[in-house]
């Protein structure tokens, strides 16, 4: 069977699989991005693509590429992945109050690029309507300048593409992006992956267009989602904040998120993501070596403060991740027809209830 | 001569100035006596299309300005491929085709949709489709001499010193009919580029 | 010396230059058209010699008003002339069937070069039918000669009866080339003093009584070129076949015969006033043809108009043959094949041009041979327009809808143009339909609406459309682009550029202007920059609501190439060039081979197999792209487009 841009087309942009991680647009010009959506430019008749071998959504074995990247004997979980340590850390910085939960990822980064570990970090920002916008960052204003989360699909590996010299660069990654870098295994100088829990991203144009019609001219300064119980959107503008229940929101999640099987970014170096019932710190689910070797960096520093993870939250958190593989196999229907593993799937399956 | 008329083709790519050669032509064997009727295809021919440009050259009147198939004497040619054309709806055994050698790759050529026959099968394919074939280098000449355009005076100056013309043209007369054709610029590069085709056998 | 001015007994001329020298010799003043191929060269040449002979030439707007302003030189008393192609007699239909009413005075004569077989033209259609319908005599001339005769004669008939007249050319006698008779050149006092005499008015109206007067018109016309020169029989007294042959087809049945050598069986009837139909040539020479075959460009008009003819006055000739019946091919242009064929089949005659073998081998040969497709000339701005539209189309991605119109981006339809229009017509149905298509929005639709037009066409036809899409309230994209010029035609120049027909300054047009003067959301912006034409396009597709223009503006790219580096953004001599006379040379553009990618990931041939430039080569034996230097125009829109940054172009310099 081909692998090129035209199977790309048929097999994820025209089936709405595809997740926006932006790993075709930094290495093609056959394809472009505008308003949240990849779409094909001109035809390219290549028979074998990079397009086509980097996209998360042509095909994926995700017990393939943990072993790839963690070494042939990495122990798998079925939840979650490998996962070598499991913490909680919060930061020490005082920009942990801009942050989304403990700000541990910007303490990460910013020991990396500060230690030399990397030569530059890719993240994002977000513009002024709240719009994610990947940067480059070199300084550490810049890493700054970029805490907090969207939950904005942007299509951030784009940036990659703009990458010339030599160097090493450390991504800030989301699940399907980590996906792609592990199968582009290196390409572009990418060193470092920091991972973050993901459970949807908003389609942007869509939710753009709810921004203007809900809260019409006034500027939207911020963006957060409350934990549970509540689970609202949270928005600031300048007359204050507003809430709207997240049900109303679901109607605007990119519908290649549904098909989804990775909650906490089983491809990085180390994910981070909230602990439900402690707000203002961060799991830490650390899986390679560097992952470690950053973290303990961090940790001797002093810009990170480390703890065990309550044992109730680590259980909650790999039924969450299972559960989400569970819904994601629902919902891509028959097993041929899936972008997955036949095998990784049947693991899935018999794991139980 | 056949039935008393000279049937001479000159085929080409838009831009090569063919449509000048045959009105140059004309009007040098029209001076000289002879009836002359030229018919043209012009419109498309810059847009990368192929220009036909078909003399019939007689001492009675032969006033239609289309040649019937097969019935060409001389096709003068300042593309390869055009000459290959050519010969497809005006050749016979006894024509002679005098070729430029330089290709123009039509477009569908360039994106790899079509292919180019290398230059021993046309050549192949010329000599066997006529009765004399005369290879002429009339654009490497006439980018020497600083501009593509030249080509078809090149090749003018190498047809006249062929002899396939019933007479020989006169540099007076050819810089004459250059004069009120073209800006005063342009005719000494023309006249240039004539001599060095004529002096090419 | 222009060939046109020229004081010999004979030159070899141009069927067009031939019958604008019939229209200097007959003393005509003022002549108007709108460029179109094949007459475009009639009016190009007269306005070349108008200032020197004290004539009035102009490009008018469209083809009506150029009937227009030609039938009001008629009416002061001066002799007028009117050129057009084939579809322009659409446009200026309206006017001459009034004008047919209403008579003219001082000779008027209306020219129509036709395309057969649409070579260059969007359809083909029949002049003689207008003739019909609107009563006015016709002339086909058959050779150049014929044509300059022709020309004298129809401004001479249309004074004698008050009417205009038509010539009716086609492709190969308006470009053939032959030699013509040449007459005396006007005397400037021969030609009276303009005036209107408000004793005889021009209306149309009242059709009946004016319809029943010019039927006699007609009819007097008919005694006026009974027996005239234009019509003649030549062949043998009882000819085997009878060819009635109308303008171009003459040559190629003269030609059929000579090469057939059947001059003493084949007799030819040539029509050089084709209406009214010269009934007593005809009915001579007919009546006791075994067989009859009628030779005529595009449609059988004479065929039919004589079937009827015999029917009225009971001839009985043998049968008839033609494009009715299959003899010659329904459609499209003849020429001496199909003729040769024709009576070959007819007279039961074999003929062989050339062996079986050679055809045969020829025939395997035509496989060899790449076709060679029209397309955009390096360097033309419209590819960069098309490129950019192709690009915000595919980002827009709701499979927006592109109106053609005509001009040298009607190539827009082919893969040149990336086969971007679903739709080409006539001049100004672009925006016609755009208004029409948009309207459908409230009703469904949910694609979004864009067309193209050029500059030349924006002043011939988008006016009304635009206007009625703004009242009518639909939404649009409109791309003006503005090469400055009527390129596909031969660059006449047009209400835009600041210059006339005839070389002197004129009053500017500006298209932007009048757009916002309509009420329409107007931009300019630079087809040469690439992410900013695509941001600009894609923002206006965006936008749902009224008609937004963007005018794309830069110089057609053989205009630029002719013109020199000044030309193509506004760079100046530098002084030491001015003093030294050296002139300044736009950098050559090439590929660095060591960055291009080819045919690999990641570009796959990007520039020569979808951009598809004539600049740009692809040698499949190295893998890389390359610049042909004999084709390349300078432009220097390619460096945008590849992706490794292969292409460059240094810094202009000196040459």
């Amino acid at each position: 069977m081909d692998q090129g841009l035209r199977q790309l087309q048929e097999r994820v942009l025209e089936r709405d699989l595809c997740t926006l991680c932006g790993a075709c647009l930094s290495l093609c010009p056959y394809l472009g991005s505008h308003d949240g959506r990849v779409v094909r430019l001109h035809d390219c008749d290549l028979d074998q693509g990079r397009c086509f071998a980097y996209c998360p959504r042509t095909e994926l074995d995700p017990d393939a590429l943990a072993r790839a990247a963690f070494g042939p004997d990495a122990e798998l979980d079925v939840e979650v992945g490998h996962v070598e340590h499991v913490l909680m850390a919060r930061a020490t910085g005082p920009f942990r109050a801009r942050a989304q939960n403990g700000g541990t990822v910007t303490a990460l980064v910013t020991q990396a690029l500060g230690d030399g570990l990397i030569d530059a970090a890719l993240l994002t920002r977000r513009d002024e309507r709240q719009l994610p916008e990947p940067l480059l960052a070199r300084s550490e204003e810049e890493i700054l300048s970029c805490v907090g989360s969207s939950y904005v699909a942007g299509a951030a590996l784009e940036a990659l593409g703009a990458i010339d010299e030599t160097g090493r660069v450390g991504v800030v990654a989301l699940p399907c992006q980590a996906q792609a870098l592990a199968k582009m295994r290196g390409e572009r100088g990418v060193a470092l992956v920091i991972g973050l829990f993901c459970t949807w991203a908003l389609h942007r144009a869509p939710f753009a267009r709810f921004l203007r019609r809900r809260f019409g001219r006034r500027t939207v300064r911020r963006i957060d989602i409350s934990p549970p119980p509540e689970r609202l959107l949270v928005v600031a503008t300048e007359r204050g904040e507003e809430t709207v229940p997240l049900d109303e929101v679901r109607a605007l999640i990119r519908p290649g998120c549904a098909a989804c099987v990775d909650l906490t970014a089983e491809l990085a170096d180390l994910s981070v993501g909230s602990v439900e019932s402690q707000p203002g710190w961060n799991t830490v689910l650390i899986r390679s070596e560097a992952g470690w070797a950053l973290l303990e960096r961090a940790r001797r520093a002093g810009s990170l403060e480390l703890r065990e993870l309550p044992q109730p939250d680590m259980e909650h958190l790999w039924a969450a991740s299972l559960e989400k593989k569970r819904r994601a196999l629902a919902a891509l229907g028959a097993p041929e027809e899936s972008y997955l593993a036949p095998a990784w799937v049947r693991r899935v399956l018999e794991a139980g209830p | 001569m056949d039935d008393g008329v000279l049937n001479l083709v000159i085929v080409g790519v838009g831009g090569q100035g063919s449509l000048l050669a045959s009105r140059v032509l004309g009007e040098l064997l029209l001076e000289r006596g002879w009836e002359v009727t030229i018919g043209e295809t012009l419109g498309l021919s810059q847009r990368g299309g192929t220009v036909v440009s078909q003399l019939r050259i007689s001492r009675a009147p032969r006033p239609s300005p289309v040649i019937a198939a097969g019935r060409a004497h001389v096709i003068v040619a300042l593309e390869p491929v055009e000459g290959l054309r050519a010969l497809v709806r005006f050749g016979n055994p006894g024509v002679h085709l005098v070729m430029n050698t330089r290709p123009i790759l039509p477009t569908g050529v360039l994106s790899g949709e079509q292919r180019y026959p290398d230059r021993q099968t046309i050549v192949a394919e010329a000599q066997g489709l006529s009765g004399r074939l005369t290879l002429v280098d009339a654009s490497d000449v006439a980018l020497r001499l600083g501009q593509a355009r030249l080509t078809n005076m090149v090749m003018l100056g190498a047809l006249d010193s062929l002899g396939v013309l019933p007479v020989s043209l006169e540099r007076e007369a050819l810089q004459g009919v250059l004069g009120r054709a073209l800006e005063p610029r342009h005719v000494a590069p023309n006249l240039e580029a004539f001599d060095a085709g004529a002096a090419l056998e | 010396m222009n060939p046109l001015l020229v004081d010999a007994p004979r030159a070899l001329l141009m069927g067009n230059e031939a019958i604008a020298r019939g229209v200097i010799e007959a003393g005509a003043a003022v002549c108007a058209g709108y460029p179109g191929n094949p007459s475009s060269e009639i009016i190009g040449t007269l306005a070349q010699v108008a200032g020197e002979l004290g004539m009035h030439v102009e490009w008018s707007t469209n083809e009506k008003v150029a009937m227009e302003v030609a039938a009001a030189a008629s009416f002061a008393g001066l002799r007028g002339m009117a050129a057009m192609k084939q579809n322009g007699l659409n446009v200026a239909a309206d006017f001459l069937f009034n004008l047919s009413l209403s008579g003219s005075k001082g000779g008027l004569v209306v020219v129509v070069a036709e395309d057969p077989s649409g070579l260059s033209s969007t359809n083909e259609q029949d002049t003689r039918a207008f003739a019909k319908m609107g009563d006015l005599p016709l002339f086909e001339p058959a050779t150049p000669a014929d044509a300059r005769r022709i020309t004298l004669r129809a401004f001479e008939l249309s004074e004698e009866i008050g009417l205009p007249c038509i010539v009716r050319s086609v492709t190969r006698v308006s470009h053939a080339r032959g030699p013509v008779e040449l007459g005396p050149l006007p005397r400037p006092e021969d030609r009276p003093t303009p005036a209107f005499d408000r004793s005889r008015p021009f209306y149309s109206f009242p059709a009946l009584a004016n319809h029943r007067a010019l039927k006699r018109k007609l009819a007097r016309a008919r005694s006026l070129l009974e027996g005239s020169p234009l019509g003649s029989y030549q062949g043998p007294d009882r000819p085997e076949l009878v060819v009635v042959a109308a303008g171009a087809a003459w040559a190629y049945t003269r030609e059929a015969i000579a090469l057939l050598d059947l001059d003493r069986q084949v007799g030819v009837i040539k029509l050089g006033a084709t209406w009214p139909l010269p009934d007593g040539l005809l009915c001579r020479h007919l009546q006791d043809a075994p067989r009859v075959l009628f030779a005529e460009e595009v449609d059988p008009f004479v065929e039919a108009e004589v079937k009827a003819l015999c029917a009225q006055r009971g001839l009985r000739p043998g049968a008839f043959h033609g494009r009715d019946d299959g003899t010659l091919p329904a459609v499209g242009e003849l020429g001496v094949d199909l003729l040769v064929g024709a009576i070959c089949r007819l007279l039961d005659v074999s003929y062989r041009s050339r062996p079986e073998s050679y055809d045969q081998r020829v025939a395997a040969l035509e496989r060899l041979i790449p076709a060679r497709q029209v397309g955009l000339c390096a360097g033309c701005p419209h590819r960069a327009t098309y490129w950019a539209l192709k690009n915000a189309l595919a980002l827009d991605g709701r499979d927006g809808v592109v109106l053609g119109d005509i001009g040298c981006y009607s190539l827009g339809f082919g893969p040149s143009g990336y086969n971007l229009l679903d739709t080409l017509h006539a001049m100004g149905s672009g925006p016609g339909l755009a208004g029409g298509m948009a309207r459908l929005g409230s009703l469904g639709l949910t694609q979004p609406v864009v067309t193209l037009v050029g500059d030349s066409t924006f002043y011939h036809a988008a006016l009304p459309a635009l206007i009625n899409g703004r009242y009518n309230d639909a939404s649009f994209v409109m791309l003006v682009l503005d090469n400055s010029a009527t390129a596909m035609t031969g660059f006449q120049p047009h209400p835009g550029i600041g210059v006339d027909a005839m070389g002197r300054p004129a009053p500017v047009v500006e298209i932007a202007d009048v757009c916002r003067a309509l009420g329409l959301k107007v931009t300019v912006g630079d087809p040469f920059n690439m992410e900013g034409t695509i941001e600009a396009i894609l923002e206006l597709l965006e936008d749902d609501e009224g008609i937004k223009v963007l005018v794309l503006r830069r110089l057609c790219g053989l205009l630029a190439a002719k013109r020199g580096p000044p030309a193509r953004g506004g760079k100046g001599r530098s002084p030491a060039a001015r003093g030294s006379g050296a002139t300044k040379v736009t950098a050559a553009v090439r590929v660095d081979t060591e960055r291009c990618l080819g045919a690999a990931c990641g570009c796959n041939r990007l520039c020569t197999r979808v951009f598809r430039c004539p600049g740009l080569t692809w040698d499949a034996v190295t893998g890389k792209a390359g610049v042909d230097e004999a084709v390349c125009n300078r432009c220097g829109y390619c460096v945008q487009i590849c992706p490794a940054g292969a292409i460059v172009q240094a810094e202009d310099g000196d040459g």
